[in-house]
């Protein structure tokens, strides 16, 4: 039967720093934490999803968040996703959807048939949840069908589904102009998820409590903000590779003091590593950025091959989801709802004002540009993933538009006529194409082979710079 | 004392070898097979035949393509992409665009006024846009690959092929000939959803003149003019298209000497032996 196929286990990725080896016990702790709950019965566990600004409303009523994307990438990161995704093709879903979606809704549908965990489940598998919490953010429609989907499986698990939009870019409007009326609407959401919350846990809402951990989550924002700051220093101290376990506190943890301390640690482990002058690879010789998509998961070791290269990821776009809180404006207010509520629009219109002072820019590739300058970027790499469209739609645009208006310094060359000419030297960018946990979409000889071409450009340019 | 440099392609469908000195270039090309490290051997023992040199007169031999890493004598080895593009400006100066359509897989590689790449793309997870898609057509149209351009040049009314996959599209060209549509017809067809494909694919570079198409896919006279029309481009190929990854390969291996030999910096070189490799 299909179910019994398994791939072969990755090589374990080397971390840079310390902080992010210690992500994967952190996640199995938590993972078999929200078991230990389900089976004492004394809190609720919810389904739900990352970056919708509402961890702060379930741990104020004690409820468990089930982030189920982060198992479906545990599946993927273990290569053990691929028997759940051919279940959920079984079930007439499509390949082409969302991964994450198809196997959460493959383990889902196989656990409810058998009464129990499948077997050998991932770090003792994903818990039936008490409810699910959906929100699609406007973006992406699987996070809205996707517990509709497990529902059928589960047909007493109600689901309660929150709309968090914000305004669009528009370059010649100002955002401000609709943010009061998107705010009244954000506010109703989040109290209308507080009702539910209420009436599952039969519990009332502590908005002391609530505002306690609000501050909290704040906190932790600014301190994330600062810690990622000092990954400018060359040579980079920690690259994209660990980013992508430490984005696990602050996309699965926040609102907790457990994430604040670990943000502390590691700030303090930069600080060292940069004293010391050590840096992520030992002769930093290009600093790349990860310029959007999700990352391979059962690939993360491809991080080092860039590393083997000499090639340091000092920043990227993808799971950095905080942003400074003093540069937003965020009006004071002594509603924790309503302070959640200008904190997700102030992140999300975050590079709006910067973008509309740079003709043809867009607040995504306004962040490019801007990080591109502060990191001094030789380079740029994104990943397609097939699956997610969400993510992964108008990353090529945004090349697009970066080619189009990021003009570094001209440099005059000869060329091969022997004429003198102004030269713009392009960043260049690579395009990894696969997808979140598929692996059938993996080819990893193809991948380096891109990744070799890519490093042999970036020779190429610097040679002709030195020139 | 002359120098010479060998290049050393192994494609995915064809193995190329260039032995260069200064006064030109002496080439050998034979199909790739499991056999790598073999063929690797073989066709750099008849590369020096037809250069009349013996191995050790060789100063330098870069390995490039997909079993670069399988031609145990390589002293250096570089990417197809850095390859394809060193040998095209050599031939051609003005390139800003290189297109290499290979037996499995498709290139494009972006090119500035100095000859350096700031760019490039690939596929490489799909037979379709690739050398192998004409192989199949031609296959079930039992027409002789080298004259499957010449064919669809015949055409009056290219037939629309709408699927992408390979094996749809033999399938849907198999079915068209059955409804009597004219061979010329479908190939010219194929030409065209082939051109497309590849068209999608190097516009993420944002194709400028000149353009210059490589690999097997260039000795297709027919995929070049649909290339050339629906690009708004006047395409350009190379004499011996096939060889411009093994050429590059062999000026790589030319630059690192005259480096060495400049910096006063010491070259090192495997040992030239063609040793007979036992395939398990």
């Amino acid at each position: 039967m299909a179910e019994e196929q398994k791939e072969a286990k990755p090589k374990k990725r080397m971390t840079a720093t310390k902080a992010a080896a210690s992500i994967g016990p952190m996640v199995k702790e938590f993972i078999t934490g929200t078991l230990q709950a389900k089976a004492e019965g004394k809190q609720k566990v919810a389904y739900t999803f990352i970056v919708c600004h509402h961890e702060e409303i379930f741990r104020a009523l004690d409820v468990i968040p089930v982030w189920t994307e982060n198992f479906a990438g545990i599946c993927g990161a273990k290569r053990d996703a691929e028997r759940f995704l051919q279940r959920a093709e079984s079930l007439g879903l499509s390949r082409s959807l969302c991964t994450y979606a198809l196997c959460g809704i493959g383990f889902d549908q196989w656990r409810e048939e058998l009464g129990q965990m499948p077997p050998e489940a991932p770090w003792g598998g994903q818990v039936r949840p008490d409810f699910m919490i959906s929100s699609g953010q406007i973006l992406c429609d699987p996070r809205s069908k996707w517990y509709q989907a497990s529902q059928q499986f589960m047909p007493d698990v109600p689901i309660y589904n929150i709309d968090l939009p914000y305004p669009l870019f528009q370059e010649n409007r100002d955002h401000r102009e609709a943010l009061g009326y998107y705010h009244q609407y954000i506010v109703k959401q989040l109290r209308g998820l507080v009702a539910f919350l209420e009436e599952q846990t039969k519990k009332k809402m502590n908005y002391d409590r609530l505002r306690e951990l609000v501050d909290l989550s704040d906190r932790t924002w600014n301190l994330i903000d600062e810690t990622y700051k000092l990954r400018r220093a060359a040579p980079c101290p920690m690259g994209t590779g660990d980013a992508m376990n430490t984005m696990v506190p602050i996309n699965f943890m926040m609102a907790t003091q457990k994430a604040y301390d670990f943000f502390v640690d590691l700030k303090k482990e930069l600080e060292e590593k940069i004293a010391k002058g050590e840096g992520e690879v030992e002769n930093e010789k290009y600093r790349l950025m990860w310029g959007g998509g999700l990352p391979a998961w059962y690939a993360l070791n491809d991080f080092n091959y860039f590393n083997s290269k000499g090639a340091s990821f000092p920043v990227e776009t993808t799971y950095r989801m905080v942003a400074p809180l003093h540069e937003m404006d965020i009006p004071e207010t002594k509603d924790p709802i309503e302070h959640l509520a200008w904190r997700w629009l102030g992140y999300w219109t975050f590079w709006y004002d910067k973008a509309k002072k740079r003709p043809g820019s867009e607040p995504d590739v306004e962040r490019l540009i801007n990080w591109i300058e502060e990191y001094k970027i030789d380079g740029v790499v994104m990943h397609e993933a097939f699956s997610c469209r969400t993510w992964h739609v108008g990353l090529i645009w945004q090349l697009h538009q970066l080619a189009k208006i990021y003009k570094p310094i001209p440099v005059y060359m000869i060329g091969k006529d022997g004429q003198k000419g102004k030269v713009y030297r392009e960043l260049p960018s690579l395009i990894l194409e696969s997808d979140i946990i598929d692996i059938t979409s993996y080819s990893e000889v193809d991948t380096r082979n891109k990744i070799d071409a890519f490093v042999e450009t970036l020779e190429s340019i610097r040679a002709n710079r030195a020139t | 004392m002359t120098s010479y440099f060998a290049g050393i392609d192994i494609g995915s469908t064809m193995t190329k070898a260039v032995i260069l000195n200064k006064g030109g270039i002496a080439s050998i090309i034979g199909p790739t097979g499991p056999e790598q490290r073999r063929l690797a051997n073989k066709v750099m023992e008849e590369a020096l035949k037809k250069a009349s040199l013996s191995f050790p007169q060789i100063t330098y031999i870069v390995a490039t393509g997909y079993g670069r890493i399988n031609v145990p004598f390589s002293d250096k080895q570089f990417t197809e992409i850095t390859c394809h593009a060193k040998g095209i400006v050599h031939l051609f100066p003005q390139a800003r665009t290189i297109i290499d359509i290979g037996g499995q897989d498709v290139k494009g590689i972006k090119i500035d006024a100095t000859g350096k790449i700031i760019d490039f793309v690939m596929n490489d997870k799909c037979a379709a846009g690739s050398g192998r898609f004409i192989e199949v057509i031609a296959d079930t149209l039992e027409v002789p690959l080298d004259q499957v351009g010449e064919r669809s040049l015949q055409s009056k009314n290219p037939s629309k092929i709408s699927n992408i996959c390979t094996i749809w599209a033999q399938q849907e060209v198999a079915s068209s000939l059955s409804e009597g549509v004219a061979i010329a017809d479908l190939l010219a067809g194929v030409h065209q959803s082939l051109a497309d494909r590849i068209i999608r694919m190097v516009n993420r570079l944002r194709v400028e003149d000149s353009v210059i198409v490589t690999g097997g896919g260039a000795k297709n006279r027919g995929l070049i003019k649909a290339l050339s029309e629906q690009l708004g481009h006047k395409v350009l190929v190379p004499e011996d298209p096939l060889i411009t990854g093994a050429l590059g390969a062999a000026l790589m291996g030319k630059e690192i000497v005259e480096k060495a030999r400049q910096n006063n910096t010491p070259l090192e070189t495997k040992e030239r032996i063609l040793e007979e490799i036992e395939i398990l």
